[in-house]
């Protein structure tokens, strides 16, 4: 039962995979979720691209399917700057190549059939505090037409990059440019593939990122570059030194023999948060979850998993929050407290990967690439740098002030 | 203040994303400027992927901006 002062037991801002998986949980449990979205339908534009791990998805015990995604990848080629690839295939390497307009689409009707109300085309622009200064609402305009209140004791922002709401409730969100990678990417036909995903590195391909081809069914591809948002490989309008990602997108398209005769079916692109994540995760009456609070994989932008994780452990310490009656910080804390124990270790081990990845050399890259098999791949990815680090300075002891970092 | 060129935004928000004080932001189906709100950082224009935003510095008012400013 919604307590008579409020419309609400939660609104959620934003209905992506964080917030749709929340109020799936939420509403299970009998909490009067109301979920607004701005945008006109759930999961369009799609601004990504679109590859999730299987983990999350058997995780919570979903049945995907089969219009939500595209295609069923083994794992992962990865491709050094002098061509040498690497194969990353493993059980835990199978992911789903998503079709994103259908699968959020999908995750916010599954919330629906548990009672949450799903609002499209629906803007919250500003928060409302009630006469003791505590947060209690959204102001929402629908379509542009005259703004009305909604109230819940629990805001919970699930809002992606820009995360407006989230900054008038306090907490840090704006992105550094440093932080960003700026992305673009074509859908693409036609593509052979070995049903992995293809990443490319290299400084001359993709500085500070990488070319991605994602292979989909009917010989589709997702084919898209980020690179730092701080690099200035181009000049931007008004004659700015910038990032201009689809130079080097057109460039590595016009190099590849299957692409440079390929269509595109569709131009996309974005931004992806490749910082930490945000200093707070909840305040009083108030939780950030997914991309919103940065829970983002640093390495490779990937933000679905995440955020469908982190929603539904958010779920569950609200849950209790409504039990108690209580939605005080201090309440609210154990859903932050377990996203960084968790998934915020693996996080922090992938950032500093980052950092050190972003000032190696394309020679020194191509020799990383020469000393290490599909062996050390896990390793590195999940944080144990230690012995892929010895192989790399046996033959060039050199790089170890570079890769020191990893060390420490 | 800045100008956004429409014809060619993929809606990314990468603007809004990076912009230290909200001057930018998604409404309806397109990205609207709030010139009142804008410091002249430039941080949208070096995010954006689609290379769609010009900056004209110390231009407060729509009026001011050179006849050949493109809106899209």
């Amino acid at each position: 039962m919604t307590s008579k002062n409020y419309d609400y037991d939660v609104i959620v801002i934003g209905a992506g995979p964080a917030g749709s998986c929340f109020s799936r949980i939420a509403a299970g449990a009998g909490l009067n979720v109301m979920v607004i979205d701005k945008r006109k339908e759930i999961g369009v534009p799609v601004r990504c691209g679109e590859a999730l791990g299987l983990g999350e998805i058997i995780k919570q015990d979903l049945d995907i399917p089969k219009h939500c995604y595209s295609l069923v990848v083994d794992g992962a080629k990865i491709v050094g700057p002098n061509g040498k690839a690497i194969k990353w295939v493993a059980e835990d390497t199978r992911g789903y190549v998503l079709e994103r307009k259908f699968f959020d689409k999908w995750l916010a009707e599954l919330a629906v059939e548990k009672g949450a109300t799903v609002k499209t085309y629906s803007r919250a622009t500003e928060v409302l505090k009630d006469e003791k200064g505590k947060l209690c609402g959204v102001k929402v305009t629908h379509g542009g037409r005259e703004p009305y209140d909604i109230t819940a004791p629990l805001i919970v922002s699930a809002e992606g990059m820009e995360s407006l709401m989230a900054r008038a409730m306090g907490f840090k969100t704006v992105h550094a440019l440093y932080d960003v990678d700026t992305c673009y990417e074509y859908e693409m036909k036609p593509y052979d593939h070995e049903n992995l995903i293809e990443l490319y590195f290299g400084n001359q391909i993709a500085p500070r990122g990488y070319v991605w081809i994602f292979p989909k069914a009917d010989k589709k591809a997702n084919v898209g570059i980020g690179i730092g948002a701080n690099i200035a490989n181009g000049e931007k309008r008004g004659g700015i030194k910038g990032a201009d990602p689809k130079i080097l997108l057109d460039e590595f398209i016009e190099k590849d023999k299957q692409l440079q005769n390929a269509s595109s079916l569709l131009d996309f692109g974005g931004v992806i948060s490749v910082g930490a994540p945000i200093n707070e995760f909840v305040k009083d009456n108030a939780m950030v979850i997914g991309t919103a609070a940065k829970q983002v994989d640093p390495i490779h932008g990937g933000g679905i998993g995440m955020a469908m994780e982190a929603g539904v452990m958010a779920a569950k310490v609200a849950i209790d929050a409504h039990k108690k009656k209580d939605f005080s910080k201090n309440v609210l804390y154990p859903y932050e407290k377990e996203w960084r124990a968790t998934t915020g270790v693996t996080a922090a081990h992938r950032l500093k990967l980052r950092k050190v990845l972003e000032k190696v050399s394309d020679d020194d890259f191509n020799h990383v690439f020469n000393s290490i098999n599909e062996k050390d791949l896990p390793e590195i990815m999940n944080g144990k740098f230690a012995g892929p680090v010895a192989k790399i300075l046996a033959g060039r002891p050199q790089l170890l002030a570079a890769l020191s970092g990893l060390l420490s | 203040m800045i100008t956004i060129k429409h014809d060619g935004c993929i809606l990314c928000v990468g603007c809004s994303s990076v912009c230290p004080t909200n001057a930018i932001e998604v409404v309806g189906t397109r990205m609207e400027h709030f010139s009142d709100k804008c410091i002249d950082c430039g941080l949208c224009v070096r995010a954006c992927p689609a290379n769609v935003i010009q900056m004209y510095k110390g231009i407060k008012d729509a009026k001011a901006l050179p006849p050949d400013a493109e809106y899209g």
